[in-house]
């Protein structure tokens, strides 16, 4: 004995059709929140995709002392050669950290007018062999140790710091993502509860009669389902307006440092709308499930 | 095919709908409950189709101990137990035919199935003319009749009926005892709880009396009192 399915679509459609209003808010609500998860989504793929190689990137920067001697600089540089370890070394005299520090601070004229190329430390950047960050920080420890050698920092260390303030980012839009999914489930639920109570003597009949519960049930959830697929759907291209907007305004805008690094290519889209599909069909789905069931105890 | 041991129903922790209620019904048998308001006949009624559960006692439905039937067969006892109500309980928004078409659709009959029995069961009730009517069109006799023939078109073992009568005129009453008799006739049992003293005085059937939720009265071909 199979549900039929004309039976559960004439259904459907009838309940869909009678409570339009909330159907459409339903849907609405659904498409937002659908919408958000996705750009957390995306956002969290184009974190994840920008600090992948910071990640992995184990670099070295050996700042000398502004008073450090010519002879304490060469023992770091032949320590650096001894130690086998690593694979290039760049020396960044007093001129050419002073034009990085210009390039750094351009939007601070006032401070580049106060600094002067010898209030600067000069630097090795090295790029040890091994990414083996034990490897890599003994290398830092031996150099640190050195005479006239101020600080060893490491390029990782500076990532990670980055990185965790922007996963602080991300994890805030997730969790409204999160609270913007429960609503869309609170509203399905709402939805559904209507319909229900519109066709509480419908209700009482099939059960008089003897029809099973998931028959009963059928319809709503079918309903429920509708409403977290057209709000996918709404989402979707939700989602692929703000992967547009996103690369217009930040991507391909240089200006904006650290937002441009947080970039996604078309496969996290695809996944994204995939997300948003399946997440809308199980939040309708759960959400009027949930709801004819309170009308169906026995 | 009716079988209640020592059954007491309890509403809400206080209210005693029945006590240590004892009955042996046949198949076939026509049964009227009668009994003042509040005497426990809707509450013998619902607990036979399980629309509620008895605090003690053993209560047996063709065979089967219903208090103890778990959720999801409570469907099936149902279709073996048809029932029909002082309010008809028709869906407004269909007519006749698909009033009646609902019970079957309801349980999952095919279509050509349906199609088959509903004219069939209009016809036995009397309404095959108006099948195509709004329930709001019809009289309260007729509406009751099509309750009937809901409750009937999957030919149950068991026709539960409270007071279904009680909206109508005597006259309109007749008519529709005529027509449980007639279904009783094919061997379904009728349990009909009633306060019509003229229906139960001229059918002479076997009466059980409830009073405050005890049984006070079981008479093979009895009157009202």
């Amino acid at each position: 004995m199979a549900v039929r399915l004309d039976y559960v679509m004439r259904e459907t459609g009838s309940n869909l059709a009678r409570n339009f209003t909330l159907t459409f808010a339903a849907i609405i609500t659904v498409a937002v929140s659908l919408t958000m998860v996705a750009a957390s989504f995306l956002i969290g793929q184009g974190i994840n995709n920008s600090f992948l190689g910071l990640r992995s990137e184990q670099r070295l920067f050996v700042y000398m002392n502004p008073t450090a001697t010519e002879d304490q600089t060469d023992a770091v540089s032949k320590a650096l050669d001894d130690s086998g370890q690593a694979d290039k070394v760049e020396f960044y005299d007093r001129e050419r950290t002073f034009e990085e520090f210009q390039t750094l601070f351009r939007d601070q004229p006032d401070l580049i007018n106060s600094v002067k190329p010898e209030d600067l430390p000069t630097s090795f950047r090295v790029k040890p062999k091994s990414t083996d960050a034990e490897i890599v920080s003994s290398l830092g420890d031996s150099l640190e140790s050195l005479e006239g050698v101020k600080q060893v920092a490491y390029a990782a260390e500076y990532a990670r710091d980055i990185q965790r303030s922007v996963t602080t980012l991300n994890r805030w839009v997730q969790f409204t993502g999160v609270i913007l999914i429960a609503a869309s489930v609170l509203l399905i639920f709402n939805t559904i509860r209507t319909a229900v109570f519109a066709r509480r003597r419908e209700i009482e009949v099939q059960r008089l009669v003897g029809a099973r519960n998931w028959f009963i049930r059928m319809p709503f959830i079918a309903e429920g389902l509708v409403h977290g697929l057209f709000g996918a759907l709404l989402a979707a291209g939700g989602a692929l307006a703000f992967n547009t907007l996103w690369k217009r305004n930040f991507v391909e805008q240089v200006s904006f440092e650290l937002l441009n690094q947080i970039r996604w290519d078309t496969s996290d889209v695809v996944m994204s709308v995939i997300i948003v599909f399946i997440v809308g069909a199980i939040t309708g789905a759960a959400g009027s499930g949930v709801a004819v069931s309170r009308f169906l105890r026995i | 095919m009716i079988k209640l041991e020592n059954v007491t129903k309890v509403y809400k922790g206080e209210h005693v709908a029945l006590r240590d209620a004892s009955v042996d019904i046949d198949k076939g048998e026509f049964v009227f409950l009668v009994g003042p308001s509040g005497s426990g006949k809707s509450t013998f009624i619902r607990l036979l189709n399980r629309e509620e559960r008895p605090e003690k006692g053993v209560i047996h439905v063709a065979g089967k101990d219903i208090g103890a039937l778990p959720g999801h067969k409570v469907p099936d006892l149902r279709r073996n137990v048809g029932a029909v109500f002082q309010d008809f309980k028709l869906l407004p928004s269909k007519n006749v035919q698909e009033n009646v078409a609902f019970a079957l659709e309801a349980i999952g009959r095919p279509r050509s199935a349906i199609r088959e029995a509903v004219p069939q069961i209009l016809d036995l009730v009397g309404l095959s003319s108006k099948a195509k009517n709004m329930p709001d069109e019809l009289s309260g006799g007729e509406q009751q009749r099509v309750s009937i023939a809901r409750a009937f078109v999957n030919r149950p073992l068991i026709l539960l009926a409270d007071e279904p009568t009680g909206n109508l005129d005597p006259a309109t009453s007749v008519g529709i005892m005529k027509l449980l008799d007639r279904i009783n006739r094919t061997g379904t049992t009728v349990v009909m709880a009633t306060h019509d003293r003229g229906i139960v005085d001229t059918m002479r059937r076997r009466v059980i009396e409830l009073d405050n939720g005890r049984i006070v009265r079981d008479q093979v071909r009895g009157v009202y009192e």
